[in-house]
């Protein structure tokens, strides 16, 4: 089995793949506006005529790279490339305020490794047992697991709660389309052929990340993103090494524990590590004044994240995020079940996945140590020659999946949609949340009570099952009681 | 980036190409006179799609034009059959047609798609059920597991509602005199998953999706609704002979649209019967626990007529017909 693991990874076709992968997603990543989910959307149509490892190390690639490429313009231009940037541009740009865009360049490649290795070395550990106690997950405990992942929109609505949750609604809404996995009814299908099965799940992706920030962008289409800082120094000194020992694998940690929570994705991820970090530290104040800190801890955790989220992807077929969700897509492509039984029929190419996405994450250090400067480049691309580019492969993307212009449609409207919902200034990850856990939450409940016909006990009965009450009970309360302390805190 | 620009664009040329059908002359003599196009009304990479990719190319020689096949998916295998069926009745567009053809106008979802739309050129492959449960289950034989459900409530999954799974639970229920309940899974391998872990009592998906775990010593098949015993599996019964008279299956074939001339049909029988015989597709069959059942067009459109028969009766007798 080792063998077969080792040769069929470690030959030039698939280190080609990776490398290829990785460096289409750092392109993608450096874009602002082409996000890691748009990447992995967009090039999954490629690998429907592959073999099934090739196809999906390549879309792995393209995940790990996009999520460190967010980065480079996160620092250079203070515009997250990716949302999964986000935090990085707190004390990234002013790294390149005082021209050390090159330290903080490479704070944020070799960070995002050691995430990513810390990640994958978990996705090696736990997934096989996990795929173990998977068997144990009947319906009360796949409905229970969906509604803890939709009780984190609640951390992740950003200003707003209300929009959170409004926004989170329209994903879950969404998903009532097509015809009900229970009964057989058809639902807001308006009669309507297309949408019996459903609103497909990437054209809603793609419109609602690219399309609807290809729209913003035409708002700025003429004004240059001028990159002027040279780019130099690449290579982390002494000093910035033990920094980033100190953090990266403790936010590599943390990315990896959210990245298992379904559908809670890499920019989460990032926050959380920040803050972890913040709080970690003795001179909180010091953060967003350009410290190796607050580059190490983000970037670990956000690349944290890839494998993370791939751990109940394999292991159960619940995503972990939204590009998981595009890969249990690229694995059914290929006749391939995510679950506990792909573990036990095809242990070579689960075992090819996690030593692929090890080989990945060095391919990113090594891109990202030896071309940065090939990456700034991409930058300069005008936005006015980038944009119709953006607009094309949303289109060619979103047809592809299934050849249906219905399809582009939906990914038109999705845009628009989407486009509003930015200047209402409503974050989109809760529609995704919605999306991808609102019919996991329907369908598992209602099959719950079809097997205790009716007993509303079955939710009650099993260990796991009260975990995820306990779970989500902490979520939900958490904020509230943290709150009720401090003010108490504060009167003493 | 850039290659990947090139790449779809190369992709977009290619998809596009499989829309440019030459203006063919429908005549059996000089068919095929441009590309034809195959029709799959399910996503690449599933069961359908890779038999139909296997059969077309073995058959790649007889279409100096060019073959390709299509996925159209949607509405369950509606949008991709309701396609074919509509299109230009001269051998151009061939259809892979399944038994949802016969299943989903009776239960209100078809779209419009009826049978009698297609001409059948042939049946390609049939699965038929397998009552499957885990091996640790105390039930030995289906006589003994239907009896037990005359008092137990036996939960039964399936790999969706009104799908041909579930209507193969439903039709033994009805043989046997019992009613089980029914649990609809997203697909067979849930369900599979599910038994595996002991949450459900049985399922009847078919055969080939269980061989693995069979032959893992995880989960034993009782019986096969099929009309005789399967060539691959000669020591389990079928549930005809044990006295429950239900045979559910599913099967898969070539029709293409009703008013195809009757010379070009058979020019496109000849040429599949022969793929379907090469070495290279049996060869495929085998590897993929796939049963190769052919049947020509008439044969087909008949069996067409008694399925369709049989499943509208069923579906109105389980209530699963819509509006």
């Amino acid at each position: 089995m080792l063998l077969s693991v080792l040769s069929s990874v470690f030959n030039l076709k698939i280190f080609f793949f990776i490398i290829l992968g990785v460096f289409t997603g750092i392109s993608i990543g450096a874009l602002p506006g082409l996000t890691a989910t748009m990447g992995v959307a967009l090039v999954l149509p490629l690998t429907f005529g592959m073999d099934a490892i090739p196809g999906i190390l390549l879309l792995i690639g393209v995940y790990v790279g996009a999520i460190y490429g967010g980065s480079i313009s996160a620092i250079l231009l203070r515009t997250p490339g990716t949302p999964a940037a986000a935090a990085t541009v707190l004390d990234g740009y002013e790294f390149s305020k005082r021209g050390e865009s090159g330290r903080a360049l490479g704070i944020s490649t070799v960070s995002s490794f050691v995430g990513g290795v810390v990640s994958v070395i978990a996705l090696w550990l736990i997934s096989p047992q996990l795929a173990k106690l998977a068997l144990r997950f009947s319906a009360p405990e796949f409905f229970l697991l969906a509604v803890f992942g939709l009780s984190i929109i609640a951390s992740i609505s950003g200003n707003s709660l209300a929009k959170g949750v409004l926004t989170g609604a329209l994903g879950i809404s969404l998903a009532f389309v097509g015809i009900d996995g229970i009964t057989g009814y058809p639902r807001f299908t308006f009669n309507n052929i297309n949408l019996l099965s459903g609103v497909s799940f990437i054209p809603v992706m793609i419109g609602l990340f690219a399309m609807s920030q290809a729209f913003t962008t035409i708002e700025t289409i003429f004004t240059p993103d001028q990159v002027t800082q040279k780019v130099s120094n690449v290579f982390p000194t002494k000093a910035d090494w033990k920094v980033i020992f100190k953090h990266a694998p403790i936010s590599g940690v943390i990315g990896t524990i959210i990245g298992i929570v379904p559908g809670a994705g890499a920019e989460i991820g990032a926050f959380v590590s920040y803050g972890q970090a913040k709080r970690m530290s003795k001179n909180p104040e010091r953060f967003g004044t350009g410290i190796p800190e607050g580059i190490a801890a983000p970037e670990a955790g956000n690349n944290g994240v890839t494998g993370g989220a791939l751990i109940p992807m394999l292991t159960m077929g619940v995503p972990g995020d939204a590009v998981a969700a595009i890969l249990i897509g690229a694995l059914t492509v290929q006749g391939l079940q995510p679950g506990p039984m792909l573990f036990a029929e095809h242990p070579v190419l689960v075992y090819s996945i996690f030593l692929g996405m090890f080989v990945a994450n060095v391919a990113m250090l090594l891109l990202g140590l030896s071309s940065l400067r090939l990456f700034v480049k991409v930058l300069s691309v005008p936005k006015s020659i980038l944009t119709p580019m953006i607009f094309v492969l949303c289109v060619v993307g979103s047809y592809a999946i299934n050849t249906s212009f219905f399809d582009v449609g939906v990914m038109l409207f999705f845009g628009v949609l989407g486009y509003f919902l930015q200047k209402a200034d409503a974050s989109v990850s809760p529609a995704v949340l919605g999306l991808i856990l609102g019919p996991m939450a329907e369908s598992n409940f209602r099959r719950a009570l079809l097997m205790s016909e009716g007993n509303y006990g079955i939710f009650f009965t099993s260990p796991i099952a009260w975990i995820f009450l306990f779970l989500t009970t902490i979520t939900l309360v958490g904020p509230f009681v943290g709150t009720y302390l401090k003010k108490r805190k504060a009167q003493a | 980036m850039k290659k990947t620009l090139i790449a779809l664009l190369l992709l977009t040329l290619v998809v596009g190409s499989a829309f440019a059908q030459g203006g063919a002359e429908a005549s059996a003599a000089t068919y095929p006179t441009g590309p034809v196009s195959v029709i799959v009304p399910y996503s690449a990479g599933g069961g359908t799609d890779l038999i139909a990719r296997a059969l077309v190319d073995a058959a790649k020689g007889s279409f100096p034009k060019n073959i390709t096949v299509e996925n159209r998916t949607g509405g369950g295998g509606a949008v991709g059959m309701s396609f074919g069926a509509n299109a230009k009745a001269d051998g151009s567009v061939i259809t892979m047609i399944t038994v949802e053809l016969v299943t989903l106008p009776h239960t209100g979802t078809g779209g419009g798609i009826y049978y009698d739309q297609f001409k059948p050129i042939m049946m390609v492959n049939s699965a038929y059920a397998a009552v499957t449960v885990q091996a640790s289950s105390p039930y030995n034989t289906l006589g003994e597991f239907l009896s037990a459900a005359k008092t137990k409530s036996m939960r039964v999954g399936n790999s969706g509602v009104g799908a041909i799974w579930h209507l193969a639970a439903a039709g033994l229920g009805k043989a046997a005199n019992v009613s089980f309940n029914h649990i609809p899974f997203e697909g067979a391998a849930p369900a599979i998953t599910s038994l595996l872990g002991g949450h459900i009592d049985a399922i009847t998906v078919s055969y080939a999706e269980v061989a693995s775990q069979v032959a893992a010593g995880n989960l034993k098949v009782l019986a096969v609704l099929a009309p005789e015993r399967i060539a691959a599996t000669p020591n389990i019964p079928t549930a005809k002979e044990l006295g429950y008279d239900a045979v559910v299956g599913t099967w898969r074939g070539l029709g293409v649209p009703k008013n195809t001339p009757d010379d070009v049909a058979k020019k496109i029988y000849d040429i599949f019967d022969a793929a379907a015989k090469s070495p290279a597709f049996v060869k495929f069959m085998q590897d993929t626990d796939n049963i190769i059942d052919i049947l020509d067009g008439p044969a087909y459109g008949k069996r067409l007529a008694v399925d369709n028969e049989m499943f509208k009766a069923l579906i109105n007798e389980l209530g699963l017909k819509q509006q």
